[in-house]
């Protein structure tokens, strides 16, 4: 069926065909502007030159008109098109069509591609000499990126995804018969409206993450393309001051990106916390480290002539890294380790291919000599050949991975030497040292976030691996062999025995570095200089210990603790001791401050922070599993008060406000509990009355010689609704918080926490389960229906009951007022707390039938156990009688909170961070326009 | 021997053993079948929920403990006790990967539980029937 031939109603296909046609010119553009800069490099000519820059401009024109096309299509709503009935939907307020614009992955691609466009355009005003190899990069980029927007098919390959496919063209839709409706549109009411955006995304975090994260990206690809041109063009140190200020840009934007991640994660969405070691987060974190690494590695090498090779190689790394990243979140091969990475839809080859190719355009670029370039090459095209011809795409890639590492080695000896070695008390060295720290740090993150590559990598392997396995009989090689590696499944542990030491030796290298000086230092001055920073450091450690009673078990913990603490006295200070208070040069130390501030704000509130959610109701979960934490939530019944942390807390009611459904919980302050006299109060299983009053200690056994006498004959009723004895009672109300439910048929519900801030600390809070009927305002949950004999025992979650015995009432009272056609029936129960068995209570619900129907009921509600019981049904069998109860629970919710200490910490650091950096990149701008 | 000798030594031998250890630290998938073959040994395990059978969360009695059954993807079925309370929208789920071990009694105790839903990033298109 040739489905061309038919004219279909209100479809808006120019705009879709638009778009087609501009991806197809942004990849013409990219590649003008590639092959014309390219020539440019080698030739040196002006007129190649121009040519470039009309097709980089080509490439940015279609571009934009990408992007415009694609908001086009979003405001206006033509859900014919995949990508706006996917991300968008009519009710949706604009400020979100934004979000929903990058929520895709054709439309993060395009985000990515923008900013290359933009920052491509600066280059190309103020790069000057290094414009053409510059810009030949960028053009190989926007080649690549384009295509990944082009969605057309090669044979069965698929080359790319595009966003401008209308739903009927879909490949999962073609042949359909509802395709073959002209008015299709029409006809089928799913057309009428987008399927929106996830409620999770629909916070401004999600209007400005992904920007700024994608610059951030971007910006790695500048200094990328500055050490390839200095490598081609042969002027090995040039390129590093104009490469500078990019780098630390770069350094700025990717780190805010990164932290404002973690600040969403951690203010809209109940991950618990704002860092969780997800691939995905890992992904954008790595380049970061490396990033940092490369820059000052520059640093170094502009001062000194040492460190140029590692200059040049964590540069290049960092962007690779960038490439990576992109291959691991998008091509699919995460798979069930992350919450929020994309799925593959066969982008995989794609994105391999381009990450390889930058593998190959880096070493390539450091080989020595021509020959050694072109041998390379070959062996690379010869791999790439024999890889898909005979589908042994593992073992070619495997083998072009090694010899990539081969060559870079050797390539090594290209780089000049300094005559002497460096010493061992200069800040070069230990800036050095500093750097390959964090590319050791970047390493480790990203070994243990690609389990599943290596899954995928040992899988040739195996044959041997079984072999090998057997005859070491080492369980952990016949794991290897099953390539089924799962991630860590304590993840927070294992990055933390690595991250830990790196953080503390990097932390301390950024405490002292500065006080070295290029060279040679006088160390004498050195310790004078750093001797009050040192001092303070330690007594900022003595305090944080004994405040957060940090044992010697946690040494690591300590030593980061006083690292960090000294690398931000020290950064202060340095201000004043080495740059005597000029605010201009301040930019480092200001940046190196936020650093170390970020770093003992995450160690302080994630291994202080304390879930107070604790539940003391119920079952305690370690009788089943030993490895089972004992209940991180807790359970709050609708008007109790109970104590939680540092408060008490108290659920008073929901609210719906449009979508949203408020859970109001209001926080109260702990105060010693009076007692009067004649109060009574139980203690296991003794009563005791007080006999005066009295402010309670904060132990009975300290109270009871005094205060309290037992007593010794008292009805058994007594003792079951006699409460226990308690130090503390609520206090005034201090705050309220609502943390809600925000309640979307269509994505599924989310709970966005609730946060309470204090200058020290956070009390964080989220709903884990609640009632969400927003119409039921009875106070009780959803009932449950037991039916069972007359005479059986129904066990519910909070109590036993005992269906003692059925009364028909006859009274003369009641049938006066009801009439004879009435019948009323009592259930008399014995009702026990499943948690206790010494205590007892009565129920005794009634229905009232009238012609064999149950018509009212009257329900009976036993407080001291938080349930109604009511009588649905009774029904005479030959069996017995059968009796229909239904068992309410008070409304109650299900909360975690969580407390964590010191957090506001990291949040200074990160704008003492920002600011640091920016400070230093407009300081070093200033200083090449000077 | 020079310096940077002793650094370059010192760094592969560390980055060795940050790769080791990524390894080591791995857990693994596994199927039901192997994870009840092996109780007490820590697996990942994929599959999807019962939807037929009885998901039970009772907060009264634990507010952490949800009950379900889970089939994985090879078939087998096991009754699951997770540490967890019940995720919203738990029966919509499409995927889950649990964290935990089996008993020898024939039940999983898992510790933790990822969970993708079909709504979150590529709900299937539901136009087919259309």
């Amino acid at each position: 069926m040739n489905n061309e031939a038919i004219a279909y109603v209100g479809e808006h296909t120019w705009a879709g065909q638009l778009g087609h046609v501009l991806a197809i010119l942004s990849l013409v553009g990219a590649l003008l502007a590639l092959v014309a800069y390219g020539t440019s490099t080698r030739r040196g000519d002006g007129s190649w030159t121009r040519l470039a820059r009309g097709g980089f401009r080509l490439h940015s024109v279609a571009v934009l008109g990408i992007i415009a096309v694609l908001f086009i299509m979003l405001l206006n709503h033509w859900f014919e098109y995949d990508y706006v009935w996917k991300h968008s939907n009519r009710t949706m307020p604009l400020r979100y069509i934004f979000s929903c614009f990058w929520e895709g992955q054709e439309g993060s691609f395009l985000l990515w591609t923008f900013w290359h466009v933009v920052l491509g355009n600066v280059l190309i005003w103020k790069a000057r000499e290094w414009e053409a190899p510059v810009m030949t990069v960028f053009a190989l980029v926007q080649a690549f990126l384009a295509t990944m927007l082009l969605g057309i098919y090669l044979g069965d390959v698929r080359i790319g995804s595009s966003p401008f496919l209308l739903i009927r063209q879909m490949p999962e839709n073609i042949g359909l018969p509802w395709t073959a409706l002209p008015n299709y549109l029409e006809r089928i009411p799913q057309f009428a409206d987008g399927r929106g955006l996830n409620p999770l995304l629909q916070n401004y975090w999600m209007t400005i993450h992904p920007p700024t994260l994608f610059l951030g990206f971007a910006a790695t690809l500048v200094p990328f393309a500055y050490a390839i041109a200095g490598l081609w063009k042969g002027r090995l140190r040039d390129w590093m001051a104009p490469a500078l200020p990019w780098t630390f840009f770069g350094v700025m934007v990717l780190g805010t990106g990164i932290l404002m991640g973690g600040a969403w994660a951690y203010e809209a969405l109940s991950f618990g916390g704002f860092w969780a070691w997800d691939p995905v987060e890992n992904a954008s974190l790595v380049p970061w480290l490396t990033l940092v690494g490369a820059g000052h590695l520059m640093l170094v090498n502009k001062r000194k002539e040492t460190s140029l090779f590692s200059a040049f190689g964590l540069t290049l790394i960092t962007f690779l890294l960038v490439l990576y990243s992109t291959f691991l979140t998008r091509s699919g091969v995460l798979g069930d380790t992350s919450v929020h990475s994309f799925t593959g839809e066969g982008m995989l080859p794609g994105l391999l291919v381009f990450m390889l190719t930058f593998v190959w355009l880096s070493v390539v670029s450091l080989l020595p000599d021509a020959g050694a370039r072109k041998f390379f090459t070959g062996v690379a095209l010869a791999l790439l050949l024999i890889g898909i011809l005979l589908e042994l795409y593992v073992a070619a890639i495997l083998v072009f991975l090694a010899l990539a590492i081969g060559w870079t080695v050797g390539a090594y000896r290209r780089f000049p030497k300094p005559e002497q070695e460096e010493g061992l008390w200069t800040r070069e060295f230990w800036m050095f040292i500093g750097s390959l720290v964090l590319l050791l740090s970047a390493a480790q993150v990203t070994f243990s976030t690609s389990v599943p590559v290596f899954n995928l990598l040992l899988e040739p392997f195996q044959a041997p691996l079984t072999k090998l396995g057997e005859s070491t009989g080492s369980e952990w090689i016949k794991s290897l062999a099953g390539a089924k590696l799962a991630p860590p499944s304590d993840a927070i542990a294992h990055y933390n025995k690595w991250q830990v030491p790196f953080a503390f030796i990097v932390a301390l290298l950024v405490a002292f570095t500065q006080y070295l000086r290029w060279k040679s230092t006088d160390m004498k001055r050195f310790w004078k200089q750093l001797a009050l920073s040192l001092a303070i450091a330690v007594v900022i450690t003595v305090i944080g210990v004994v405040l957060l009673g940090y044992q010697l078990a946690e040494l690591d913990l300590i030593a980061l603790f006083f690292a960090t603490a000294f690398a931000a006295v020290a950064n202060a200070t340095w201000i004043w001791k080495g740059l005597k208070g000029s605010f201009d040069k301040a930019g480092s130390s200001v940046a190196h401050v936020g650093f170390a501030l970020v770093l003992l704000g995450a160690l302080v509130s994630t291994s202080r922070q304390d879930e107070v959610s604790r539940n003391s109701q119920g079952m305690d979960l370690r009788f089943l599993n030993e490895g089972f934490s004992n209940s991180t939530d807790i359970l709050l019944y609708q008007g109790d008060t109970v104590r939680m942390g540092d408060h008490y807390v108290h659920y008073r009611e929901k609210r719906a406000e449009g979508v949203n459904l408020y859970f109001e919980v209001d926080y109260f302050d702990v105060k010693p509990r009076q007692y009067r006299q004649g109060d009574t109060v139980r203690v296991r299983d003794i009563l005791f009355t007080a006999n005066d009053d009295h402010v309670a200690s904060p132990e009975f056994l300290l109270d009871q010689p005094t205060h309290w006498t037992p007593l010794e004959d008292y009805p058994r009723r007594a003792l079951w609704h006699a409460r226990g004895w308690s130090s503390t009672q609520p206090g005034e109300q201090l705050f309220q918080l609502e943390p809600f439910v925000q309640l979307n048929p269509r994505f599924g519900n989310v709970a966005e926490p609730s946060t309470r801030h204090w200058v020290d600390r956070d009390l964080y809070t989220h709903i884990r389960y609640a009632d969400l009927d927003t119409g039921d305002t009875s106070g009780f949950m959803p009932p449950r229906l037991y039916e069972k004999l007359l005479g059986d025992t129904i066990v519910t979650p909070t109590s036993v009951l005992v269906m003692d015995s059925l009364r028909t009432v006859r009274d003369s009272v009641t049938l006066a007022m009801l009439g004879p056609e009435y019948t009323v029936y009592m259930l008399r129960m014995r009702v026990r707390d499943l948690y206790d068995s010494q205590r007892w209570f009565e129920a005794r619900p009634v229905v009232i039938y009238r012609d064999g129907q149950p018509v009212a009921s009257k329900g009976f509600e036993v407080p001291d156990l938080r349930v109604r019981y009511d009588l649905a049904s009774v029904e005479r069998a030959e069996e017995g009688t059968r009796i229909g109860l239904n068992v309410y629970e008070r409304e109650f919710l299900v909360m975690q909170a969580i407390v964590f200490p010191g957090i506001n910490i990291l949040w200074i650091g990160c704008v003492l961070l920002f600011l640091g950096t920016l400070m230093a990149v407009r300081q070093r701008l200033k200083r090449r326009n000077a | 021997m020079k310096r940077s000798h002793i650094i370059a030594i010192a760094l592969i031998a560390v980055a060795i053993a940050a790769l080791v250890s990524s390894l080591y630290d791995s857990s693994t998938y596994a199927d039901l079948e192997e994870a009840l073959a092996n109780p007490g040994t820590e697996y990942h395990v994929v599959g999807t929920l019962d939807r037929s059978a009885e998901i039970v969360y009772e907060p009264s009695r634990n507010a952490s403990l949800t009950e379900f059954t889970m089939v994985d993807l090879e078939g087998n079925t096991c009754r699951v006790k997770l540490a967890k309370a019940k995720p919203t929208d738990f029966e919509r789920s499409e995927r889950l990967v649990l964290i935990g071990e089996a008993t020898s009694d024939g039940e999983f105790h898992a510790r933790d539980m990822l969970m993708k839903c079909p709504s979150k990033y590529n709900e299937e298109n539901r136009m087919v029937g259309a």
